[in-house]
């Protein structure tokens, strides 16, 4: 290939101040990703060997096997030069390392790495992963007829919860065609890259913090033991149809201090595994490229099933993810003014424990009260003086189609300064306690749209 | 849908709408990648689908949110000009400026179905601007502040020093030493243009920040 394309890093790098990642690369420029991924070292190369590299800076994706909390796992994150070998000296095997991006900015944090992928994505919907190194064919975005039916489906049976993004709904009628369509193509970028390779070309999670052994364990009692659809899945018998099977939280360790954020979520369809219709979120981690079938293994999926025969106690020890960071609780709490924290009325309904009652379980079109635990923010001061701002898990009771929490539950939001002068909420819960981090209800991130609704 | 003018009531108000909650959260995302507050108190929230910085102490998000509560009704009346983010050293020197200078078109209407979310987009661009202005500008010295000022056009502020548009915090006109830099670097970040909105941003830094 001709040298053209270091004169094309060069300028976008240095002229116009941006972030190449090789994603922006190659979807930019028409090359395979591994090409994009070439040029970008091939650029450092050039100038560091000429010394006027020293501006520049690299990102790189390192992924291999290390053992975490004892368990084995397939860790992928984004480091930045300088904790680079720190990173490849923790893992055991090193499978792969690449150039993630080179920019002239120190970046604090990963934020815009995403925000430059994000517009080249979305321009490129329909073929992003023309250029990509995953494929599956099975991958094919549902069309509006199945799409429709599938949610049908979901709302349909009393046996089944599903917790869906309502963005991704059709009939959510308050977002406009942009907008609407705007997250479902994202999910559909993330549904149809195939996960049987473990070169994966979005951001993975590595979550921290998890009961692994455990819940391995009791991801692999429940798959075998149930017959549902959603069992599919994560089943081990069922290797192949994974493609939807993404991980979603997107969480770098670009340095040792940022925390996680959980921005991606993933598709899953009830019926069929092929197809894509409602978000969740999941963080997995993903097995090597070699054992299709082991990524069930280590897969910590989150289901929401409710049968009616499940005792109290197996929903306890359901698996749910516990979200490392309480902050990728406010992802989707936009506040058109960010609210000083006793405000944070949107918030129970993004994180969603659900704890049904199951002998008042009646049919789906009835409204049910639960109680579920919600992350709430309280900033209060300590002995000391200063100021603390604690993100604890508070049970609340909510509607089933209700929107805003019971202004009762509000009562016990004590996070406003005065209230709570030396009072201490309840911290971080034991690891059983696990929550489902989507919404279950038709809200989102409150768009401008909101300002042309017609009424 | 209908289009809209500038004669609709709302129209102004949704601009400024608009324009605050972008304003809120460029000036938390300034406050973050200059380093003016220490990034533990910052979290990750998530804006125009991407994620951004905002922080998390009471007292700055509501001294940033009364600011700007004063600040749109002048961008509703289409008089502010420009939004500045003065950051100044311990001797209260300013030693960069961000500007924002805004100009919305006199004769507006929005005809688009996809308006809305290309102005998404163009602030998205801004705000992944900002992230990286780091790398044309040099480092501040530490125990730094911050102030906005609002510049107007003609002499719209005279109303607001007689209304005060929230209570106990009144807007006084500001010093020359922080509204004037000497020796100052323009570096120009971003300009947008839509048909709402117009929007462009600069950076005024001083040469030598000691």
């Amino acid at each position: 290939m001709d040298e053209l394309y270091l004169d094309n890093i060069d300028e976008y790098v240095n002229d116009q101040n941006k972030i190449v990642t090789y994603k922006w690369l190659s979807l930019t420029l028409g090359v395979h990703v591994n090409t994009a991924k070439q040029m970008l070292y091939h650029y450092l190369q050039q100038k560091r060997n000429e010394s006027s590299g020293t501006s520049l800076r690299a990102t790189y994706l390192v992924s291999g096997k290390c053992v975490e909390n004892g368990s084995t796992c397939h860790k992928v994150s984004v480091v930045r030069e300088d904790k680079l070998e720190t990173v490849k000296a923790k893992m055991d095997v090193t499978i792969s390392v690449h150039v993630y991006s080179v920019q002239k900015a120190e970046l604090k944090d990963s934020s815009p790495l995403y925000n430059t992928d994000y517009d080249a994505v979305k321009e490129n919907l329909k073929n992003c992963n023309k250029y990509s190194a995953i494929r599956c064919a099975a991958a094919v975005p549902m069309s509006s007829a199945e799409l429709q039916k599938a949610q049908e489906m979901a709302l349909a049976p009393p046996a089944e919860r599903e917790i869906s993004k309502p963005g991704l709904n059709e009939n959510t009628s308050a977002t406009s065609k942009p907008s609407a369509k705007q997250p479902a193509g994202i999910m559909g970028m993330f549904a149809s890259k195939n996960a049987s390779k473990s070169q994966e070309s979005s951001k993975e999670v590595k979550t921290e913090q998890k009961d692994d052994s455990s819940l391995v364990e009791t991801s692999k009692s429940k798959t075998a033991s149930k017959a549902n659809p959603m069992s599919n899945f994560f089943g081990k018998s069922a290797p192949k149809k994974a493609d939807e099977q993404q991980n979603k939280s997107i969480k770098e360790e670009t340095d040792g201090s940022s925390t996680a954020t959980a921005t991606a979520s993933m598709k899953q369809s009830q019926t069929s595994p092929k197809s894509e219709t409602d978000i969740k979120e999941e963080q997995s981690k993903v097995s090597s490229a070699k054992s299709k079938d082991t990524r069930n293994k280590t897969k910590r999926a989150e289901v929401v099933d409710s049968d009616d025969e499940k005792m109290e106690s197996q929903q306890k020890k359901r698996r749910r993810i516990k979200k490392p960071q309480p902050d990728s609780s406010d992802d989707e709490v936009v506040p058109d003014s960010p609210p000083v924290p006793n405000v944070h009325t949107p918030s129970p309904k993004k994180q969603v424990k659900r704890e049904p009652v199951s002998h008042q379980e009646e049919s789906s079109g009835v409204k049910r009260r639960k109680r579920r635990r919600v992350l709430k923010s309280n900033t209060f001061v300590d002995e000391d003086g200063s100021f603390v701002t604690e993100k604890g898990y508070v049970s609340e009771s909510y509607s089933e189609s209700e929107e805003e929490p019971e202004p009762n539950s509000q009562a016990k939001d004590t996070s406003s300064l005065k209230q709570s002068f030396g009072k201490k909420e309840a911290e971080k819960k034991e690891k059983s306690q696990k929550k489902t981090s989507t919404a279950n209800k038709p809200t989102k991130q409150p768009s401008i749209m909101g300002f042309f609704q017609k009424k | 849908m209908a289009t809209l003018t500038r004669q609709d009531l709302n129209f102004g108000q949704v601009v400024a709408d608009i324009l605050c909650e972008f304003l809120e959260v460029a000036i938390h995302l300034i406050l973050y990648v200059r380093e003016i507050y220490p990034s533990g108190i910052f979290q990750k929230r998530k804006k125009y689908n991407v994620p951004v910085q905002m922080s998390c102490h009471p007292d700055l998000n509501q001294y940033i949110q009364d600011t700007l509560h004063c600040v749109k009704p002048l961008i509703e009346k289409n008089e502010a000009e420009k939004v500045v983010v003065v950051i100044m050293d311990k001797e209260h020197h300013p030693v960069e400026r961000f500007v924002f200078e805004i100009s919305q078109p006199p004769l507006l209407s929005i005809s688009s179905e996809t308006l809305l979310s290309h102005v998404e987009q163009l602030l998205r661009a801004m705000i992944l601007k900002i992230s990286v202005c780091d790398a044309v500008l040099d480092n501040n010295p530490p125990g730094c502040t911050f102030t906005v000022l609002v510049h107007t056009r003609e002499a719209a502020t005279r109303n607001m020093e007689k209304v005060q548009v929230i209570k106990d915090f009144p807007w006084i006109v500001a010093d020359e030493q922080e509204v004037h830099m000497e020796e100052a670097k323009l570096i120009p970040l971003k300009t947008m243009t839509s048909d709402i909105l117009k929007m462009q941003l600069y950076v005024e830094e001083k040469t030598q920040k000691t």
